[in-house]
């Protein structure tokens, strides 16, 4: 059934993308090419998040933990994988382009090739972009997978954790800031590390959706009548989501890099058991059967002690 | 390299750019703001990266 939808959903969206290229190229419309190809993304769109949430559904399928044979353990499912790497692919596209429209104007510096094919690739780049955000909606409806959400009175834990995963110099400055009390133990970190839940994943949220909300409203301001006020606003968050994004992404990288084997998780969905019981231990137990630490201490349970191989205040 | 380029180019914005002159300090300071952001986790980025190549003889910190 989910296969159908998806193959209904890709026809549907070959043939919308062609209906609309067609009127586009068929040099009855008096547009420009930047306005033509706005056009074409604006009247793309719908085909493009439809076909966002079927395939969304198609890699929902893949969800679910996971132990091989080795002691492995999946840490993100293909789904995850499959939409990270088109997110990539993306930003990829429609960041640098971003950024030299921006810096373009800013400095009035014009390209030595048409305007139009940078904001073309922009817009194949925001179009794929918002296809994995539809598809990683859909995914996330339909798995239930809450994973990298911080529960209710889970906060203090998370902030503590956090606390711990952070450089000496700052984590002072830091617990004083958000009262975090550093006498208490070092929780145990599950899946996903507490830079992971409490940085990582909101600002990632945050950023993606104030740079497509935006983008769309940009985009569509040739279609339907948008205040200028509104636009003012839509296209200034825009380019501080698009600073925005490059920050985290450096700050991603930063992150990811030295932990290479959660870096080789996101294409393999596999992090080696030994990995994981000394970086994740309160991880390790809940594909087990067992409630993990997490849980437990979510209960009202003591903390435990550090993770093992992790003191010093490194999760590395 | 890149990003530091980047981060150039917002800083230098920020005090000689015509177009961000017109629009006022707010745009005047969110370049310059922008530029610190970038070029910070630039200079991070190239840290880490080149302790990933360095021998590893102590613990480092994340």
């Amino acid at each position: 059934m989910t296969w159908l939808l998806v193959v209904a959903g890709l026809a549907l969206a070959v043939l919308g993308v062609m209906a609309v290229l067609g009127q586009a190229g068929s040099g009855a419309q008096p547009w420009s090419a930047s306005l033509s190809d706005n056009f074409v993304l604006i009247k793309t769109l719908p085909f493009i998040l439809g076909l966002g949430v079927a395939v969304g559904l198609l890699m929902a399928r893949t969800y679910g933990p996971k132990i091989r044979s080795d002691g492995a353990i999946r840490r993100w499912s293909p789904g995850t994988v499959f939409g990270h790497a088109v997110l990539t692919i993306g930003f990829v596209l429609a960041l640098p382009t971003g950024m030299w429209q921006y810096l373009g104007g800013i400095l009035d510096v014009h390209p030595p090739f048409p305007l139009y094919l940078l904001y073309r690739i922009h817009y194949i780049g925001a179009a794929i972009v918002l296809f994995a955000v539809a598809a990683f909606m859909s995914y996330l409806w339909m798995t239930g997978d809450r994973s990298l959400l911080i529960g209710r009175g889970q906060w203090g834990r998370h902030l503590l954790g956090l606390a711990y995963e952070l450089p000496p110099p700052i984590r002072a400055p830091y617990a004083k800031l958000l009262r975090v009390d550093l006498s208490q133990p070092r929780p145990t970190t599950g899946q996903f590390t507490f830079y992971e839940k409490v940085v990582e994943f909101p600002s990632w949220s945050i950023l993606l959706a104030l740079i497509t909300i935006t983008g769309i409203i940009k985009a569509a301001r040739y279609l339907v009548p948008v205040p200028g006020f509104v636009l003012f606003v839509a296209s200034t968050l825009h380019v501080a989501a698009m600073v925005g994004i490059v920050v985290k992404l450096l700050d991603h990288l930063r992150y990811t890099f030295p932990r290479w084997p959660l870096m080789a998780a996101m294409t393999t969905t596999w992090v080696n058991e030994r990995y994981a019981r000394l970086r994740h231990p309160g991880w390790q137990q809940a594909p087990q059967g067992g409630a993990s630490p997490e849980r437990r201490q979510g209960a009202g349970e003591p903390s435990g002690s550090g993770a093992p191989g992790v003191a010093g205040g490194s999760d590395r | 390299m890149a990003n530091l380029a980047v981060a150039y180019f917002f800083l230098t914005s920020a005090f000689v750019a015509k177009t961000a002159a017109k629009e006022g300090i707010v745009a005047q300071l969110s370049l310059l703001l922008g530029g610190v952001l970038i070029a910070g986790f630039a200079i991070l980025l190239a840290r880490e990266c080149v302790r990933m190549f360095a021998p590893a003889d102590a613990p480092t910190e994340a």
